[in-house]
């Protein structure tokens, strides 16, 4: 701000004193504020610009165009072509199945687990409180071993459970601890209204606290998604004897080791992996930034 | 008499523990229990194939203590978020200070364009910026070629300090966002009053800054510092994608290297697998850090109260 501000203030020429300057500085400094962001933003989001346009040149485009992301001619073939013969079409799925599995799981477990840690007391609360809290503290080891032989002996391994078992599990913690605080701050009278009027206690989660959990619901159903779309580490590890199992993110770096020549397609293949998490969260980003802004606030 | 009347609450509470039940299947099996069974791993020698039986005690840790290569990786975590941190939470503050104007319009918009690329992969990220800087590489090379600066073609990710630098610009790049947003919920919290008394006792935009803002935020400053150290000192996908911990180790980072030692080294040396040095690095790195970050709080929380102590008393 101050650095924009430097030259307009010296470009003004030295008038009467009476009329301030703080008057007509707003004006230029705005807009080349506006100017400042703008162009910083579009250069910040070059790579998705590249790599957008390169996903539609062909191979000689892909070399000769080099870092101008515009494409001589736009070839769709790309897309299809990725989809059916690079397996991004099976990958698509695979993370669509995962993403969704592991935000419902995430969701109802972590709902129900706030919703009777903060608003029930029973035998053993303090001790599932300290387990919950001492997650948080202990140094986690090289855990994927011993997860991996869980998941083994539970027959699980080569299935996209697995995945989502463990996925949903590394949620867990996080999404209790947000319910909890959300159903904590709710009014205790509404419980006691709905019991009055003879809810059960199944009725009242599921049809008076639950719903009320809407925004909170988004935010960790949001924090999970994008998670669970763009982990790496878990299903390359679960689909590492399983190509059919392998997510957008596995597949992509697959490839890279595969089919080592075929840029544009994995280009294709990046945006196919990119564009779905990125309009889910231009719709819902209220939820997610709320949510980041409130964790710290705390 | 109490046993009956605990059984007596238990069971009138029986729909709480149901309740329970998934959050705490998920979190004993696969979270508690690898965490306890993974610190058993440390004393064994093991590939991982089958069950562990040679016991070596402590000698895991000695290992890892005394190889040179975990140092090194330690060092280049320590490099990374000494680049990375100061250099995010500086752009961010600044960024953040222009959005939170109020007359400043479309400041949503502008939050989402540099939020952006903290939803995205950092494996597919890093897959998209190889392409890239071996796109970039090839016309870097070709006009070095013309000028005989250089006599043949240079793979520029092989040489290990521009393959660094891309580490850490990646590294800015992609979590950069939530600083952001965690400063703008800071600067939200400042009331504007403040800002108004001090505009009529004179003070110009820099005392302000200084005076107002920069106190005022000292409490959300620390989390997000601990919070940006934090997530540094877990890189894992950007550098195992982009380089693989390589050249030779030059970008080895303590994530990558357990990597390495758990399921054999990507790297020209060819590394066996050893689950139980994996487990025993990632412990003792895990130790490490809340040595770390335990030192970190306290001379944080100490730094505060003294300073805010000298407000008060001036």
């Amino acid at each position: 701000m101050t650095v924009l501000s430097v030259p307009t203030r010296k470009a003004a020429p030295p008038e009467s004193p009476l009329v301030r300057p703080k008057r007509r500085r707003p004006r230029p400094t705005i807009v080349l504020t506006h100017v400042a962001l703008l162009a910083g933003g579009v250069a910040w989001l070059y790579p998705f610009w590249w790599v957008l346009g390169s996903s539609l040149k062909d191979t000689g485009g892909f070399f000769s165009g080099g870092l101008n992301p515009l494409p001589h001619q736009f070839l769709w073939s790309n897309y299809t072509q990725a989809w059916r013969e690079a397996s991004f079409g099976t990958y698509f799925l695979n993370t669509l199945l995962i993403t969704l599995g592991t935000v419902v799981l995430t969701l109802i477990s972590t709902a129900m687990a706030g919703y009777v840690l903060s608003r029930t007391s029973f035998p053993g609360r303090g001790l599932c409180l300290g387990l919950v809290s001492a997650t948080l503290f202990l140094p986690h080891g090289y855990t994927i071993i011993p997860i991996f032989d869980t998941v083994q002996k539970l027959g699980l391994l080569n299935s996209l459970w697995a995945v989502i078992i463990v996925q949903a599990a590394g949620g867990i913690v996080f999404g209790t601890f947000l319910f909890m605080g959300f159903f904590g701050s709710i009014d205790r009278a509404l419980e006691d209204a709905a019991r009055v009027d003879g809810a059960s206690f199944h009725q009242t989660f599921w049809r008076v606290m639950l719903p009320l959990s809407g925004p909170m619901a988004a935010t960790v159903g949001l924090f999970t998604a994008i998670t669970a779309w763009n982990s790496f580490f878990i299903p390359l590890v679960f689909t590492l004897g399983r190509p059919d199992l392998r997510t957008l993110a596995v597949g992509m770096y697959a490839f890279i080791g595969e089919n080592s020549t075929q840029w544009t397609l994995l280009c294709a293949g990046s945006v196919i992996t990119l564009a779905p998490i990125i309009v889910l969260f231009l719709l819902l980003q209220r939820f997610f930034v709320n949510g980041l802004a409130g964790a710290v606030k705390q | 008499m109490a046993i009956a009347q605990a059984r007596q609450r238990a069971w009138s509470a029986r729909w709480s523990y149901v309740y329970l039940a998934p959050m705490m299947v998920l979190l004993v099996g696969f979270i508690v229990y690898p965490i306890v069974a993974s610190l058993g791993y440390t004393l064994y020698r093991w590939n991982g194939i089958g069950d562990p039986s040679e016991f070596v005690g402590l000698g895991n840790f000695r290992q890892i203590t005394h190889d040179s290569i975990f140092w090194h990786a330690v060092e280049h975590t320590f490099v990374f978020a000494a680049f990375v941190v100061p250099i995010q939470l500086v752009l961010a503050l600044a960024l953040a200070l222009v959005l939170n104007n109020r007359k400043l319009r479309f400041a949503s918009f502008y939050r989402t364009l540099y939020f952006l690329p903290v939803v995205t992969s950092a494996a597919v990220m890093g897959v998209v910026i190889q392409l890239l800087i071996s796109n970039f590489g090839d016309k870097i090379n070709s006009i070095l070629l013309t000028l005989h600066v250089i006599d043949h073609h240079v793979d520029w990710l092989a040489q290990p300090h521009f393959a660094f630098a891309i580490i850490i610009a990646v590294g800015i790049w992609h979590t950069f966002g939530y600083n952001l947003v965690y400063f703008l919920a800071g600067l939200q919290t400042i009331p504007e009053d403040l800002y108004e008394a001090a505009r009529m006792d004179g003070a110009g935009r820099r005392a302000q800054f200084w005076h107002i803002t920069i106190p005022m935020l000292r409490g959300v400053g620390v989390v997000i510092l601990i919070l940006a150290i934090i997530g540094t000192f877990q890189i894992f996908d950007i550098v195992q994608i982009i380089t693989g911990g390589g050249p030779y180790f030059a970008t080895e980072v303590v994530n990558t290297y357990i990597y390495h030692l758990a399921f054999g080294g990507a790297n020209a040396t060819a590394v066996q697998p050893d689950v139980g040095l994996a487990s025993a690095a990632s412990f003792f790195y895990g130790l490490l850090l809340i040595a770390f970050s335990a030192i970190q709080v306290v001379v944080l929380r100490s730094l505060v109260r003294r300073r805010s102590q000298g407000v008060v008393a001036a």
